[in-house]
Parts: structure tokens; sequence; C-alpha cells
């Protein structure tokens, strides 16, 4: 039968890709996991919904081979195998070399890893199965930001949402980033009256503040400009986005005749927000969690959560919105959040 | 009294005393004599030293000996503080008023900050920011304060025992009025993350016009109750009420006994018997609630889902308090279209949804589906719509030389810019 002799392949591969360190599963839960799919219709119809729900439009480069980084980016090819028969050779020839991807595809592999448990997250509706074991797929994209995530990735139609081993219940719930902090070194001093001159988009007032705040137009973002050559951008909704920002902001100073170079960009801060959809008794949180929070409804409406792994400070509203931020690391907000959520939903059946 | 901790600016030497000899307090540096603060001219008729201060206000709180010790013991420290050392004299107070507050909490006897920040005469959010750095220095956690605990306090303050009947009302019975509807609104979501006082004056005066429900009590407004009781009244008192007032007349509509409908204008009378069989009313109206739910169930079942395909486990929406909330889904069917309140959850949510997909219709918000949710859900404040985002960047994408051109001035405007600039310059210095 076509679907055991896939589940022995697969079987065989994973034991390899056990090697880099998924850390979730173990066999029998996986062949266990794989008898459920197999009873389970459902599954063969997730492949064509996935394809429907991708949040993130297809890659520009769509063809099956995949000689780059993580073999996540092949998410594009997946409407592609949709309901056709399993095509293994998505899975790169040497699955060891996927152990740490290089600088340069941690962006890439960290938005494939984010949007593979976008998928999961909204895979987890659709399937009649016990949505509640998709969580350990989430918590392993989450948590190693450089391993390869789960190795069922939602490549061939074939691959049920519901992974091996039940968990607690996940949220389905994705924070949406709102905000990113970045900054960057030009690496050259600036003369702030003449760019604030020659620039249509700045503004310069040193009485105020000692930079020139800049706007462009897409991304939609900030920055500020320091006359020694330093720059925040703020504003953009996406690592790659804020990057590309600075990267417009630095072209501009270079055009006006100033030597800049692009050196030590960092994401300093990320700011999401998400709404869990259900009021939230904020008294009741700040008297099990003393020493995690601060409600001061006199001062602030919200109740103000400082966890502390991840280092991340949520903000907690009655109407069951959260702001997350003091996030480097897009993992670390979702992290957050799912650490937060069972907490706050324990709450709710109070 | 030699102060440890501190050293002298002129000097460096850390031989400061507290110099009291003047009407000003003053600390001053024994070695060089320089002062190293002092506080601002004494206008201040009750004392320059903040620990006279803080005492002073102990004893018009009426606190106990242990709550002012505490005070004083955080106030010394706060105190000491490099924060505070070189403050005006007014934002010392503030610290002691703050030290106060936050031994009360601790001892178990709330005051809130707006009842400090009147006390000292001070701006809200002056005292507000001064507690927030008082704690991060002291390093200290208070307890929150219960609204039920504090409107003992309150109502006190509200002077209604001296008027001919009609209107009198003494303390005892007031306090006991208005702290049953601040329960019943604590239950209904009105009162978490708002400002107590509002609420509490809320509570008070309508307590007040339900003791004795005539038509002089029926008829006043808020503004002339606060002028008889001698109480400075709060403009967003005014919404809390309407609030109270909508959950009072859902819990009044299942009154058994009555005819006609509950409104806002004739609830008043009826808060007697509600707060009497609350608990009973609250069952009813949920369960009404729940089956005017099912009875929309039924008729959206035609409704054909085509984003799911199985019901949402992410939320039972069931809430088993006793009291608030409560959106059941759907009777186990699991063809039918789940609660929109799921379907609502699950849209908006969904990550940077291309438009290329079925268009979200923004499904009615889940508070208005639920019998009490917290008022900022049931009347979300408009946003502005999302910005059609940038899709599919990997940030090395190529930067088009016209688009940086663009954002860069030609000669001749620059040469308009300057000449523009010199101009006004000009003309200001003229």
């Amino acid at each position: 039968m076509q679907l055991s002799s896939f589940t022995w392949k697969l079987l065989k591969i994973l034991d390899q890709v056990d090697q880099v360190r998924c850390g979730v599963m173990d066999e029998s839960a996986l062949e266990r996991y794989f008898d459920d799919s197999i009873a389970n219709d459902s599954a063969f119809i997730l492949g064509e919904e996935l394809g429907l729900q991708s949040p993130a439009p297809l890659l520009h480069d769509s063809t099956p081979s995949v000689q780059n980084s993580s073999f996540l980016s092949t998410k594009s090819e997946r409407s592609s195998e949709l309901g056709d028969e399993l095509d293994l050779s998505f899975l790169p020839d040497d699955l060891s070399t996927q152990e740490e991807p290089s600088q340069d595809d941690t962006a890439g592999s960290q938005t494939s890893v984010l949007d593979m448990s976008q998928d999961s997250g909204i895979g987890v509706n659709f399937t009649s199965q016990d949505s509640a074991a998709a969580e350990p797929r989430q918590e392993a994209s989450v948590s190693g930001l450089r391993t390869i995530v789960s190795p069922f990735c939602p490549m061939t139609p074939m691959t049920p949402m519901t992974p091996m081993t039940p968990v607690t219940e996940r949220s389905g719930i994705i924070p949406q980033l709102q905000n990113i902090v970045s900054t960057v070194n030009l690496g050259c001093p600036l003369d702030l009256k003449f760019i604030a001159l020659q620039a249509r988009n700045a503004e310069y007032n040193p009485k105020r503040f000692a930079a020139v705040i800049m706007r462009i137009r897409e991304p939609r973002t900030t920055a500020l400009i320091f006359s020694s050559g330093k720059m925040v951008c703020t504003g953009a909704k996406s690592e790659e986005q804020s990057r590309l920002a600075a990267r417009k902001y630095a072209r501009v100073v270079q055009k006006l005749g100033f030597p800049a170079r692009f050196l030590d960009f960092k994401i300093q801060n990320m700011v999401a927000s998400c709404d869990v959809c259900f009021p939230i008794r904020l008294e009741g949180l700040v008297l099990t969690h003393q020493q995690f929070s601060s409600y001061e409804p006199e001062l602030f409406p919200g109740l103000i959560y400082r966890m502390v792994k991840p280092r991340i400070v949520l903000l907690i509203f009655v109407s069951g919105k959260v702001v997350l931020t003091g996030a480097k690391e897009r993992a670390e907000i979702y992290e957050a959040f799912e650490n937060i959520y069972p907490i706050l939903k324990g709450f709710r059946k109070q | 009294m030699f102060r440890s901790g501190l050293t002298c600016p002129g000097c460096g030497s850390s031989n400061i005393v507290d110099d009291d000899l003047y009407s000003q307090a003053q600390l001053v540096c024994t070695d060089c004599g320089s002062v190293v603060s002092e506080g601002t001219l004494a206008d201040d008729p009750v004392g320059g030293s903040g620990v006279q201060r803080l005492k002073a206000l102990c004893q018009i709180l009426r606190v106990n000996a242990e709550i002012e010790d505490q005070s004083e013991k955080y106030y010394k420290e706060a105190y000491q503080h490099e924060s505070f050392i070189n403050v005006t004299l007014q934002k010392k107070e503030i610290l002691a008023g703050c030290c106060l507050l936050v031994s009360c909490r601790m001892r178990n006897w709330p005051i809130t900050m707006g009842t400090i920040s009147c006390l000292l005469d001070a701006d809200f959010n002056v005292v507000g920011a001064t507690y927030k750095e008082m704690m991060k220095i002291l390093n200290i956690k208070a307890p929150i304060v219960n609204v039920t605990d504090v409107m003992e306090a309150h109502s006190q303050e509200y002077k209604m025992s001296s008027y001919p009947e009609e209107l009198a009302e003494n303390s005892k019975d007031l306090t006991r009025r208005a702290v049953a509807l601040v329960e019943l609104a604590a239950d209904s979501w009105i009162v978490t993350g708002r400002k107590p006082i509002p609420i509490m004056m809320a509570a008070v005066y309508l307590g007040w016009q339900s003791l004795k429900p005539n038509q002089h009590r029926l008829r006043m407004s808020l503004e002339k109750f606060c002028q008889l009781a001698q109480v400075k009244k709060c403009r967003a008192a005014m919404t809390r009420i309407a609030e109270m007032k909508e959950m009072l007349c859902k819990l009044g509509k299942e009154l058994p006994w009555l005819r006609g409908a509950v409104t806002p204008d004739n609830v008043i009378p009826q808060v007697d018997d509600i707060l009497q069989n609350r608990h009973a009313l609250l069952r009813r109206a949920m369960r009404a609630h729940e089956d005017t739910l099912q009875a929309e169930c039924q008729t959206s079942s035609a409704d054909p889902p085509t984003e799911q395909t199985a019901p949402s486990q992410i939320t039972e929406h069931v809430d088993q308090t006793p009291s608030a909330s409560s959106v059941e889904q759907c009777e186990p069917n699991p063809e039918r279209a789940e609660p929109p309140a799921d379907k609502e959850a699950n849209l908006h949510t969904a990550p940077e949804q291309s438009d290329a997909q079925e268009s979200p219709d923004p499904a009615p918000n889940w508070g208005k589906r639920v019998l009490f949710a917290p008022p900022c859900v049931v009347h979300p404040k408009k946003r502005r719509a999302a910005q059609p985002e940038l899709q599919d960047v990997n940030g090395d994408e190529e930067i088009s030389d016209s688009e940086i051109d663009s954002y860069l001035r030609t000669p001749r405007e620059v040469r308009d810019f300057a000449l523009t600039q010199k101009m006004l310059s000009d003309e200001g210095k003229s």
C-alpha cells in the first residue's frame, strides 16, 4: 500500500533527521502518528487547504530542487504537490548539512520556521484530529532558532497536521508583528544640516533633537540619523522589511555623497500583538502570578507581565488583547505567547 | 545628625548634616559649608520636612501606628536614594504620600492614588510617576487595591446624612448598597482595567438613588448629587453609570413579575429586587442568552464554512464562572458553522492573509455575542485600516535608483529651500 511504503521511507530518513536535533519525537510515536493519519481522511485534503491558507506567497524560485539553505524553504513546493503522489525529492541529499544554517539564511529559515508554525497554527483548526497534539511542532519550531524544525514539513499532502506526541493544547493564535526597531552603523560621520537640506523626506531640528528624522514610503518606516553615522530604523513590520528600509536610508545617504556603509545591522526590539478573544480577570492573574505581574488600574489599564524566559514584557488587557515587546528575535515572541496562553486560558475557566 | 551615604558635590566629603535651624530643611556639608540640598522656599505652611508631612498625612487618614512606622521607614529609605535626594519639596511630599500609600496597601488598609493626590493637592500623573519610581527603588511589591475594600473609605466621604429624609442616607446603608453594586459591576467586566474612583462614585450615586427611588432622587443629576455630598465630581463616572444601568437592565429583564420593558430610565426602582435575587437572575439571563445563541446557530447552519472543515478546538468559549460572560459552542454538530466568535478568531489571527484569499468580512466581534463583556470589546475603537503590507520581502532586494532619487531634492529645490529658510530666519530676527 502506498501509504505504508511512504511510512517506511520517511522513517528511515527520519533516523537521519533525528540527528538534526528535532528532539521532540520518537519512532514509536511516529508510527502511531502515521497509523492515525491513515485512519483519517482529512489528512488528504489538508494539503489543499494548506495551499489555500498559505500566508506567505510562493517564493520566486519555486522549482522543486532545493539546493539552497534549509529544506523548509521548499514550502513553496507544497502547492505543486497537492494531492499528487508522494514525491520525496524535496528532501535534500545530505541532511546533515542542514544543522547550522548560514548567517544569511537565518532570516530566511526563521521565516520558514515561522511560516511552518503558521501553517500548523491554521492546520490545527482544520483537522478533526486531536489538535492538542499540534503543540510540539510549534514548540520545536520556536524553541530552536537554528535547528531545522519538524521533519513533518507540510510539503507533502500526506503530512497530517497532527504531530506525534500529544502535548498541551496549543493556542492556534499567532502574534502579529507591529513594529521592529533596528540599528545600523553607516560607518562615517555625517553632516546633518547638509542632509536635511538635500533630502526631501528629512527633518532636522537641532534644538529639539540631535538627529535627522527621515522617512520613506516603502517600507513605511522612520529613521533617526545621527551625526556619528549611526542610524535607528523604526516602523517596519518584519525583520526583512526593516533591513530593506535601513538599506534604503543608507542608499539615500550614499547618494548625498557620504561614504556610507552598512555595518552591524541589528534588530534591537520587536513588538507584536494578538487577541485571545476572551476577557481576562486581571485581578486574579496578578494574584497568582505576583512575582511577574504588575497591575495598577489607576495608572494603566493593562497588566504588565515580565516574563523571565524568554525575557519579554507582555501587556495584557481585559479585552484579551496582548502586546508583546522586548524581543530580539521572532521566536521569542512566539514562545512568550505560547507560555502565556495556557495561563490566560486557565483564568477564563475560573 | 549625620546623613550617611551622601557626598558633598563641592568637596566630596561625606560629612553631611541636617540643618533644621532655619525654616527650610537643608543638608549642609560640614567641611566646606556648601548646601547639598534644600527645599524650595517655604510656601508650605505645614512644615518643611518630609517626615513631618508624612506624619500629618497619617493623622488625616487616621492610619494605625504600624502603617505610620512602615511608611516612615520607606520614606527614609527612598529619600536617601539619588533620584529623590535633590528634588523639590513638593516632590518629597509626594514621595511621602506614596510611601504611605504602599504601606497602607501592604497592611491591608488600602487607599487610592486619587485620594493621595487630592490630599497633597498634586497632579495625579506626577504622583503616579513618583509611585512607580519609588517602587522600583525600594524593590517591593504591593498587593493590588480591591475596589470593594476601598469602597467603604470612599463612601464615607459622601456627606448625605444631614438632609431631609427624601435625600438623606446614612453612611452604613449607602456603603452596603454601593459595595453590592460594585461587586455586580465587577462580575460584568465593568471594573477590571478601569480607574476605581469613577466606578465608586457611580456605585454610590446609583446606590443612593435605589435606596429610596422617589422622584427627588431619580431626577437628581450626578452633578447635583456631588454638590450635595460635597464631593468633587469626575466625568468618567457618567459613563460608568450608563454601563452599570445597562448591566442592571440585562438582569432586571429577567425579573418574572415585571411587565413591560426594562430600560435605563426605569431600572433604578428595581435595583433592590435585582440585588436580592442577583444569582438567580444571572442564571436566567445566561440561559436566555444561550437559547438565543442556539436559535441563531440553527438559522446559520446553512452557511457553508469555506475556511474550516472541522470545529475549531481553540476555545470552547465556555465560561464557568457563575457570574460573567458565556458563549457556548453551538451544540455538537460537526458540520455546522462554528460560532462566529471562533471563526472571527481564526480569521483575525491568520497571519498576513494575502488579498488573494477569501476576504474575511469582519465578523461581529465576540463581545457582541456574549452576555457580559468588557465595554472596550463591545464598543471597540475604530482603528485605521491596516495598510496593505509589503509581502515577500527578503531584505536583500535591489533598490532602484529612481526610488532613491525621488527622496532627494533637485538643485533648484535646494536653492529655493535655502533661500526661504534664510528669509524666514531674517524675518524672525528683525
